[in-house]
């Protein structure tokens, strides 16, 4: 591609990232929803699960720490799955089809949204991550379990991104909203979610090691749990399962996207 | 008013509450949006709390009740009936912003029977709920001592807590007539369950929920589930449960009427 070309491909990615950001300043407590449900669930996790932190062999003596990452997982899944329900709304109003009809490459059409949700997760993220600082676990990974956490959630905001864009490029309807949040819901809980793989029971127990988000939750735990101490060993499983994530949903998405041209 | 009179009303008004009961009812089962957060994200969180966190049974303290998801299926149908209750709230908001709401208004019927019909239908959703979750938890290895009669006592208690729920719901969208706000209330369900006892013991929770939980009427409605389910007064009161299930039921719906009035003042 040309010096101009990517020039061009660089400004409607940076126009339609600005756009996608524009509504959270034009929309009061646009980010409310994704920052308010994991806190609610982080609060409400601990007080109900609490006690879970004496169980001999957890791997810390706060269950915070535990769900600290958890919960910052869960609002950067929210706040990537709110740009396809966004997108969603484009298509039923029309937008979007003004955007395809434009001599903008396609793929930018995904692009932009994708880097909004990577932007507005670090909000959420960074409310849940200070409420559970002030409630008491530390920072017992340091820089780089920090650094871990971030990218963990970023990368995973991208994860849901796709998927909402792929539903929403399907669905071409509102009404998937839910479906798309729900299933960033079904990721993130069928792991080890509330206690680590050993304590697993049932089902559970045989679903959690195949779920690839149990091991973006061990990257990001480096930051909380002392029993996770940050190292390479802890980071690279999250890493290639976030890579395989972001394969299958993009290519997901650029199919459906390729689709709705025909 | 003729006592003639007067059955006549009474019968009519019960033809419209259960007409609305039956069209709140098709409502909820036909679309997908309502029946996914209704149905299957509660029995999605049974199944993940009692496999997830069952290493509790561990915890000094922690009550035997033989199979861990048996002690947390109460939680999961406070939560579905919860979760009712918005999507009842969720329709009124709905109908409002619709119009069809209006055109109940001016049909010759009472207000509170506009109140009661969508009550009734969420009670009846409730029931579906505990008779679909219990049935899960037995297929999962449950074991309820309480036997036929602790599940009856327990389906009746899920239609007083759907019953509650809707009633406030039903406050909400009466007050707020935004079909977006009650739909950005999803979160705040999880308030009112994570502070009762829903998944673990009253005496296992945290210290500053335990205290708040003594407040929520619905920890004596979970807790009174489970005693019925495994006929063991040592996890609640049943009769205790009835009493807050059905003071909630009067309260919220005795909100919503106001609601109403206020909303037609306006």
């Amino acid at each position: 591609m040309s010096t101009r070309g990517l020039a061009y491909t660089g400004g409607v990615g940076f126009a339609l990232w600005r756009r996608s950001l524009l509504e959270l300043a034009r929309v009061r407590g646009g980010l409310l929803p994704t920052t308010v449900a994991p806190l609610i669930f982080l609060l409400g996790s601990l007080g109900q699960f609490g006690r879970l932190d004496q169980l001999v062999g957890f791997p810390t003596t706060s269950y915070i720490a535990w769900l600290v990452p958890l919960s910052c997982l869960q609002a950067a899944g929210f706040a990537g799955g709110a740009t396809g329900a966004n997108l969603a709304r484009d298509i039923e109003a029309g937008w979007f089809d003004r955007l395809l009809s434009s001599p903008a490459p396609r793929p930018l059409l995904i692009l932009g949204p994708v880097m909004a949700a990577m932007t507005r997760c670090i909000v959420p993220v960074t409310v849940i991550f200070i409420a559970g600082l002030l409630l008491g676990p530390g920072l017992t990974g340091g820089a780089y379990g920090l650094l871990m956490l971030y990218l963990a959630a970023i990368s995973f905001s991208i994860v849901a991104a796709l998927w909402g864009i792929t539903l929403a490029l399907r669905a071409k309807s509102q009404q998937v909203g839910p479906l798309i949040q729900n299933g960033v819901f079904i990721a993130v809980f069928l792991s080890t979610a509330y206690t680590p793989l050993p304590f697993l029971k049932g089902w559970l127990a045989v679903a959690a090691p195949y779920n690839p988000v149990t091991y973006v939750l061990q990257m990001g735990r480096q930051a909380t749990v002392s029993g996770i101490e940050p190292s390479w060993a802890h980071t690279w499983p999250g890493l290639l399962a976030l890579a395989a994530m972001m394969l299958f949903f993009g290519l997901l998405a650029l199919r459906q996207l390729r689709r709705i041209d025909l | 008013m003729s006592s003639f009179a007067l059955e006549r009303d009474l019968a009519t008004q019960g033809r419209v509450i259960t007409a609305l009961a039956k069209r709140a009812l098709r409502v909820q089962l036909r679309r997908a949006q309502f029946l996914l957060p209704s149905f299957l994200l509660p029995l999605l969180l049974l199944a993940v709390v009692a496999s997830g966190t069952s290493a509790a049974q561990q915890l000094p303290g922690f009550p035997n009740t033989g199979s861990y998801v048996g002690f947390v299926v109460s939680g999961t149908i406070m939560q579905g009936t919860l979760l009712a209750g918005l999507m009842a709230g969720i329709a009124i908001a709905g109908d409002i912003e619709g119009g069809f709401f209006d055109r109940l208004l001016s049909a010759p019927i009472h207000r509170v029977s506009i109140v009661l019909g969508r009550v009734l239908g969420t009670a009846l959703i409730g029931m579906v709920q505990a008779i679909l979750f219990v049935s899960v938890a037995l297929l999962m290895g449950a074991d309820f001592k309480g036997g036929v009669i602790g599940v009856v006592l327990t389906v009746l208690l899920a239609a007083l807590s759907a019953s509650a729920a809707a009633g406030l719901g039903a406050t909400i969208a009466l007050r707020t007539g935004s079909l977006s706000l009650m739909q950005n209330l999803f979160p705040f369900v999880f308030v009112l369950l994570f502070t009762a006892p829903a998944f673990f013991p009253r005496a296992l929770l945290n210290p500053v929920l335990e205290t708040i939980s003594v407040v929520n009427p619905l920890s004596y409605v979970v807790e009174g589930m489970r005693a019925a389910l495994f006929d063991s007064a040592a996890l609640g009161s049943v009769w205790g449960g009835f009493a807050a299930g059905i003071g909630s039921v009067v309260f919220t719906c005795a909100l919503a009427v106001w609601a109403m009035r206020s909303r037609l003042r306006s």
